[in-house]
């Protein structure tokens, strides 16, 4: 079966040729790569290739996209299948902007300063959320309408939980 | 004779105390708030009192609870660590008025030491040298421009009543004096209703170095050498090392002896740090007084081989210093890098969240002192410091060397951290050479920013392991489906009337 896959934003085509245990055969965009791959514990993967030692670690995101932690950097790679293919295609002319607000890590509400219903500029902040003393402020991208309020003030929030829903 | 000390703090220092104790044979009380019921300070201590709510004003810094506690576990002392309470003078007093020891000088020195103002006379009078500067504000323009022909230039004018750099003007040249002072006046009137400015000499390539000290409660004060701090992001240290690259023997003399009468001015006791703001030409001038002891402690005990946590428990205890200033010497050179759950290439956001996995760097010459494990939720009320790496060398070239192969070979995946950043503050050339300032960070801003990336065959196989990764987890989601086997009893209850027939 063939698949495609995202490196980085980076599109490429992926095969697997073989596998038989440790051992993986696939090819990139044309190369072949023979490797010797272990899971040493889980999430963590030791590579042999070519004599050469990589140590990474892989932690699942949603929908098919993993984030690869290597000794120099993170990678976010998505495995591009028929289905997902299909998912793309549908969603295709839709627009690129969230449906709604969210942080990237866990925190605490300190303040909401918009209402249900209300109009708000692009640029403005909608929402303050604070994380190990340091607070940070949560904009709109574009004008939207507040559709929904989520949470309330003190709240604890989980990274990536929607906060604020628009129109 | 202190036999339980009741430690109130959290986190990394928590622990680091309570070694100590450990080794000296004393029992240890943790307090924990509700959030860290799952910290290893908790679990570490012989007897662990949750004392409030998450938040620190309810928990950490509620003296109340923690001396009831302090007294229900028959505690003899406390050790308060660092931040918290360490600082706060009623606590300190409180202690006393129960009859428990503090671990740290008493409310007198803290007081004194904690006024900017008291703080500045007390040194003056000490004859420890001071930034040159007014000790009072000025209203009146005359004598501001005198004052400032007087310090000679440049100088920075601050607004007294100020902060947030309002009111803040720096004067390099002669012909700019009159409009600085006029604008800083009225930039502070406009600010802050009050147009009192004071005025102090400006160190424009400025280091941080500091003395560790230790006093005894009879009149006994040595100095431990120093620090050099100047590695900073917004006035937090990043790094510290000691001893200091541009320290030399004669002035680090001269230095210690003006941060022991610093503290003897005082009637300071415990372990304290004088810091120093210092220019290129190694003119040094006091800052402040830490009455505490500090973050960075651990390259003092690498180098001096003195526990001064040990030092301090002993003094508290009303012994006298066990060594003298002749018996101490500095041996090679160590290195501290503070690890804290941000993303450096997001703004240093703060990144609390559960630590998938961890692994430490060990090997020679290397200590860690942290309070994080596989599995642990860094909550995100408190400091986001998560380690502290120590390393030694016998010199400055072997410590930075055995701190580059202590942070490559430190993995921790779930929180991203300030490594990635640490790992290139060791390659900028400034830092190398050892001729760098408090405007260190800033000035390679460029290249500390500069991300690292894999090679093309890097990338490659790291796609394939995800996709080894993806098929494991489809694998897995077959084998666990309810449709095959939704519970052991079903699956016991199917082969039990299978071997039945």
């Amino acid at each position: 079966m063939s698949y495609q896959i995202d490196i980085n934003g980076n599109i490429k085509d992926f095969e697997i040729l073989n596998r038989n245990e440790n051992s993986i055969s696939a090819r990139i965009d044309g190369k072949v790569y023979d490797l010797d791959l272990l899971e040493t514990e889980p999430g963590l993967f030791n590579i042999i290739y070519k004599g050469k030692n990589f140590n990474f670690e892989v932690i699942p995101k949603e929908n098919k996209t993993f984030q690869v932690a290597t000794s120099k950097n993170t990678l976010e790679i998505e495995i591009i299948d028929a289905e997902s293919r299909y998912m793309k295609n549908r969603k295709g002319a839709e627009e690129e902007d969230a449906a709604y607000i969210s942080t990237p890590m866990p925190g605490q509400v300190v303040k909401i300063l918009v209402e249900e219903g209300q109009e708000v500029k692009g640029g403005e902040t909608v929402i303050i959320v604070s994380a190990m003393k340091m607070e940070s402020e949560y904009k709109v991208v574009k004008d939207r309408i507040i559709k929904e309020i989520l949470v309330k003030e003190g709240d604890n929030i989980e990274g990536d939980q929607p906060l604020i829903l628009f129109e | 004779m202190i036999k339980k000390i009741l430690i109130a703090n959290r986190g990394e220092i928590a622990i680091r105390v309570m070694n100590t104790c450990r080794e000296m044979g004393i029992k240890t009380v943790a307090v924990y708030s509700e959030a860290d019921r799952t910290s290893l300070h908790t679990q570490y201590a012989d007897e662990a009192y949750c004392i409030g709510p998450a938040p620190s004003n309810e928990s950490y810094l509620n003296t109340d609870k923690i001396l009831e506690v302090a007294m229900k576990t028959g505690a003899d002392a406390v050790h308060p660590g660092y931040g918290f309470l360490s600082e706060n003078a009623n606590f300190a007093e409180q202690c006393q008025k129960e009859g428990i020891t503090f671990i740290g000088p008493d409310a007198y020195a803290i007081n004194t030491m904690g006024d900017k103002i008291t703080a500045r006379k007390t040194m003056t009078a000490a004859g420890v040298p001071v930034v040159p500067g007014t000790a009072e504000p000025i209203t009146d323009i005359d004598a501001a421009v005198k004052k400032i022909m007087e310090i000679g230039l440049p100088v920075m004018i601050k607004a007294s009543a100020g902060g947030g750099g309002k009111g803040m003007r720096l004067v390099e040249k002669e012909e700019d004096i009159l409009s600085s002072v006029q604008g800083a006046k009225s930039e502070a009137l406009a600010a802050f209703g009050n147009d009192a400015v004071y005025i102090e000499k400006y160190i424009s390539s400025p280091h941080h170095i500091e003395f560790q000290i230790l006093a005894d409660k009879h009149g006994n004060c040595i100095h431990l050498f120093e620090r050099e701090c100047s590695v900073q992001r917004r006035h937090q240290k990043v790094v510290e090392e000691t001893p200091s690259p541009i320290m030399t023997p004669k002035v680090r003399q001269e230095m210690g002896q003006h941060a022991v009468a610093a503290a003897k001015a005082v009637n300071y006791s415990g372990a304290g740090t004088i810091e120093f703001i210092t220019d290129d030409n190694l003119n040094y001038y006091f800052l402040e007084m830490n009455t505490r002891l500090q973050v960075e402690h651990p390259i003092t005990e690498q180098v001096v081989g003195i526990d001064l946590v040990r030092e301090q428990i002993k003094i508290a205890d009303g012994e006298k210093l066990s060594v003298k200033q002749e018996e101490l010497s500095q041996h090679g050179h160590a290195i501290e890098m503070r690890i804290y759950a941000e993303d450096p290439d997001n703004n240093f956001m703060p990144n609390p969240g559960t630590i998938h996995h961890i692994q430490f760097p060990l090997g020679p010459g290397i200590r860690h002192d942290t309070y994080v494990h596989n599995g642990y939720k860094i909550p995100i009320y408190y400091d986001p410091m998560i380690s502290k790496l120590v390393v030694w060398g016998n010199n400055r070239i072997e410590a930075i060397d055995r701190m580059k192969r202590a942070l490559s070979g430190f993995r921790i995946s779930g929180v991203k951290t300030s490594i990635p950043f640490l790992s290139r503050i060791l390659e900028i050339d400034d830092f190398k050479k050892g001729r760098y300032t408090t405007h260190f960070i800033p000035k390679n801003e460029e290249e500390l920013q500069k991300r690292e990336t894999c090679t093309e065959d890097g990338e490659n196989i790291a796609a394939i392991t995800a996709f080894v990764a993806f098929q494991n987890q489809l694998q897995k989601q077959i084998v666990s489906s309810p449709n095959v086997v939704s519970s052991k009893w079903k699956e016991f209850g199917r082969k039990k009337a299978v071997t039945r027939l």
